[in-house]
């Protein structure tokens, strides 16, 4: 009974996480803090947003800037797909100079921003797993 | 709509024209504050539009500040090298 329980906890946080992931905070609507979660998209999204204005979506190169597409891609799986059309026609989508920097940059940020809240929604359901078995245990 | 979809593609497919010149320093500033909001919105045990507000207005001075005290001292320190 215990061991079903644990498994539906790791379940749980699982599907926190990846719903983190696929849509910035979603981890956190899904844990009813609506307010967090309002904040967390907005931000994110509009820093993103910014970073491909600025730089176009030729900032996300999984070919020349792995590092910089690791990042990007903690926005959304999403980014794959931009990263896909940058890859396959590479000429159509170059960007060189202080866009390329600041796009990079804002792009990258958003997505590290997004770790961090993925992990924070999946410690938030961690802890709220806990909550009722250290009721029953108190 | 069409058009409008037309200038929301172009505005994403076509880079910004931004030169090296000191002003573009000042695009840090909405990354330094997208990063304290998004760092306070999971670091606050309750949100309220004050407490948010004022939370993330400290943190950001703070961190401007710092970041003025150290660029300060960097230009300080390279114009008593060059002269």
């Amino acid at each position: 009974m215990v061991k079903r329980s644990k498994e539906n906890n790791v379940v749980f946080l699982i599907t926190v996480g990846l719903l983190a992931w696929v849509v910035p905070g979603a981890g956190h609507y899904m844990l009813k803090e609506k307010k967090r979660s309002i904040i967390i998209f907005a931000t994110i999204v509009l820093t993103f947003l910014v970073g491909l204005y600025v730089g176009s979506i030729g900032v996300i190169n999984p070919v020349n800037a792995k590092a910089w597409y690791l990042a990007q891609i903690m926005n959304s799986p999403m980014v794959a797909a931009l990263g896909h059309l940058t890859a396959t026609a590479p000429e159509k989508y170059r960007v060189f100079g202080k866009p390329n920097e600041i796009g990079q940059i804002y792009t990258g940020i958003a997505g590290l921003l997004n770790l961090l809240c993925v992990v924070n929604a999946v410690y938030l359901a961690h802890l709220r797993g806990r909550e009722p078995r250290n009721k029953l245990r108190g | 709509m069409s058009l409008m979809l037309f200038f929301a593609t172009a505005s994403i497919t076509i880079p910004e024209k931004i030169g090296t010149d000191p002003q573009s320093i000042l695009w840090l500033l909405p990354l330094a504050a997208a990063i304290v909001i998004v760092y306070k919105a999971t670091k606050l045990p309750t949100i309220t539009l004050g407490t948010f507000v004022k939370e993330t207005a400290v943190l950001f001075g703070s961190i401007i500040i710092f970041i003025t005290i150290i660029a300060s001292a960097l230009f300080a320190l390279a114009w008593l090298i060059s002269e």
